[in-house]
């Protein structure tokens, strides 16, 4: 049995359909990424499992009993907002135990939870202040802790990181993760943001449109992308996307004098003279070294230091390319280059459908 | 510039309004001030200096002290009426509703109706032979026959409670419906999620963010009851009997009915400390809510 299952919901506002058949089911334990742009409907299926928003069709079941028509109170689920929404004129302590307070827990077994979860979060200093007293990352551990002191089926996160700075965003995120991997609970975390997808989930699914583009674990999504929006979507800088045309066995670079060969797996897939979109991960190009693997010649235009890496443009005959190398690699404006890949590295798109062959 | 050209400037733009709030407010108050202490009629000379007896015989009084209390239970009663229907209704303009734009807007005209006009309306409804009230009292079987409710002592002063909360309610509930516009959308999903029926969501969820508004009108309301004056001298003034004399409309009978503008003017300045006092110890009970619900 399931511990989440979603079942063919739609969601219309007036003629506008915001979901248009979403299907997913979760393990015990899972940790579900809903990733996807502003509009694309990952929120608001977010609310009809919380219930704080109706699904026009479609089921919805936490542990095999469906929930729709039910109280969000009663749906055995907790939520964490973008906001914290903390409760200001009540302590952090009160905070916490408010979901419990408001089922009538007896105040001493209430005062042992929400020892735990300030425990837990490394709050206990800051249980008799009020939520104006704290920092964003204050509030939004405080905020976890009133979703964790409930102990439900199902965690539910808004954008949860989403108001905090970059640094603290970074520590809540490892957080996050060490506090699932403690209590391998099973959440659905909404997010724009693919880095916090592509660590914390277990499996994402990738959202556009009110559809899901594609289900699949972090390793899936980033290797195997399904669509040329996913592909996009997933990764930065996002991966390489050069028009090219099947000539035989070969895959002629437009608007350059450059081919690669076609790979033994897309041969049959696709017909000679078909136009595709080949994708390379950024990550999986290098400054070709010898004449083994297959490379393409290219002009460098920028180089930009970050770091670890040198992220890299440079051009292709009318197209562009971005590699990001190893900080050593010798590599200059101006200078005329060959950047070699696995052939496992490449992709191949329909550019009529965007899907991936 | 320097901070001395500033503050000179500051004066210099303010000295419009200062000089015509002192012709306007200071002199006459200044003025009260030493009639108060004079033996003066309205009309004729200045009258004789009598030190403190106009306040001492004020203060001692059975009429101050009654009219007091009826000041008292008129302020209390009708703000403590005013700003639980306010609320109340508040409440339920807050909710998604069709026609509800139009509510709003009808809501605000007892209050936008100038006064005279309310206890105008409110002495027809009233009115012991074709009153609306009688006949709908009448013929809901509630009341045998019509009756004066302006004219008995037991009810004049209710009546008149009633007429002021229908007036004044929609100042509380504008405010209060302006405060429920700023409850964050999330907080009150978080609270649904925490289970918080309607009653702990009110008071846990909502009531924060409206209490500093609220005290806002609690104090504009309180001083205004307090010094209530027109609807009472449409509808009853002060009577049957005394029953509805608030203090305004003791000063005001005083000083022009009576002519004895010292006596007035000494009952005036009481009723000024009152306020002040009232005035003041709200604004610090402002600042308390201000400060902890920030």
């Amino acid at each position: 049995m399931s511990a989440l299952e979603i079942r063919n919901v739609r969601k219309n506002y007036g003629s506008v359909e915001t979901l248009k058949g979403i299907d997913i089911a979760l393990q015990s334990g899972e940790f579900l990424v809903l990733l996807g742009s502003s509009g694309c409907g990952k929120s608001t299926l977010l609310n009809i499992i919380a219930g704080l928003a109706e699904a026009t069709s479609g089921d919805v079941l936490i542990g095999g009993r469906s929930i729709l028509g039910v109280h969000p109170k009663n749906r055995d689920i907790a939520m964490v907002f973008q906001s914290y929404a903390l409760y200001p004129n009540l302590t952090v302590r009160r905070n916490i135990g408010f979901g419990l307070e408001m089922r009538g827990v007896a105040a001493d077994e209430r005062e042992k939870a929400v020892a735990e979860a300030a425990r837990l979060l490394q709050i206990e200093a800051l249980l008799d202040r009020k939520p104006s007293q704290l920092s964003g990352g204050q509030r939004q551990r405080v905020a976890i802790g009133r979703a964790l002191v409930r102990k439900p089926q199902v965690f539910l996160f808004d954008e949860p990181l989403s108001n905090l700075d970059a640094k603290l965003r970074l520590e809540m995120r490892t957080e996050l993760k060490r506090l699932h991997q403690m209590l391998q609970t099973t959440v659905v975390y909404v997010t724009h943001d693919q880095i916090e997808a592509m660590t914390l989930a277990s499996r994402i699914a990738v959202m556009r449109d009110g559809r899901i583009e594609q289900l699949g674990t972090p390793e899936e999504i980033y290797n195997e992308p399904a669509t040329l929006y996913v592909a996009g979507f997933v990764g930065a800088p996002s991966m390489n996307m050069l028009q090219a045309t099947v000539q035989g066995t070969m895959l002629a670079i437009d608007g350059a004098e450059a081919s690669l060969p076609l790979p033994a797996r897309f041969r049959g897939a696709v017909r000679d003279g078909a136009r595709v979109v080949v994708g390379i991960r950024p990550e999986a190009l290098r400054v070709a070294a010898d004449a083994a693997a297959p490379s393409l010649p290219v002009e460098i235009e920028v180089v930009e230091l970050t770091g670890p890496e040198l992220v890299t443009t440079a051009r292709i005959g009318s197209q562009r390319l971005t590699a990001c190398l190893p900080p050593a690699s010798r590599v200059a404006k101006g200078q005329a280059s060959s950047f070699a890949f696995s052939e496992d590295a490449l992709r191949l798109f329909d550019p009529d459908t965007g899907k991936a062959f | 510039m320097s901070s001395t050209w500033m503050t000179t400037r500051a004066w210099l733009l303010m000295l419009p309004l200062l000089v015509v709030m002192v012709a306007v407010i200071g002199w006459p108050l200044v003025d009260t001030v030493g009639l108060s202490f004079t033996d003066a009629k309205l009309v004729g000379t200045g009258g004789n200096y009598v030190g403190f007896d106009n306040y001492t015989n004020m203060l001692s009084s059975s009429n101050f002290s009654r009219t007091l209390v009826t000041t008292t239970l008129f302020a209390v009663i009708s703000v403590a009426a005013e700003m639980v229907i306010g609320v109340l209704a508040a409440l339920l303009l807050n909710q998604q509703f069709h026609g509800r734009a139009i509510l709003r807007a009808l809501m605000i005209l007892p209050w936008a109706l100038p006064t005279v006009v309310n206890a105008t309306l409110w002495r027809l409804i009233y009115n012991p032979e074709y009153g609306a009230l009688n006949a709908a009292l009448t013929q809901l079987n509630l009341i045998d026959a019509y009756r004066s409710w302006l004219g008995e002592p037991g009810t004049a002063l209710t009546a008149l409670i009633v007429a002021d909360c229908w007036k004044n309610f929609p100042l509380v509930a504008l405010i209060a419906l302006a405060a429920l516009q700023a409850v964050p959308r999330d907080i009150t999903a978080a609270s649904l999620v925490d289970g918080a029926g309607p009653f702990n969501r009110f008071r846990f969820v909502i009531l924060p963010y409206l209490a500093g508004p609220l005290m806002v009108a609690l104090v504009l309301r309180t001083i205004e009851a307090f010094k209530v004056f027109d609807i009472i001298w449409v509808m009853t003034r002060g009577g049957p009997a005394n029953s509805t004399r608030t203090l305004s409309i003791l000063v005001y009978q005083e000083a022009f009915s009576f002519q004895r503008a010292g006596s007035g003017a000494s009952l005036a300045l009481i009723v000024t400390l009152l306020v002040t006092v009232l005035a003041v110890a709200y604004a610090a009970l402002v600042r308390k809510t201000a400060g902890s619900a920030a």
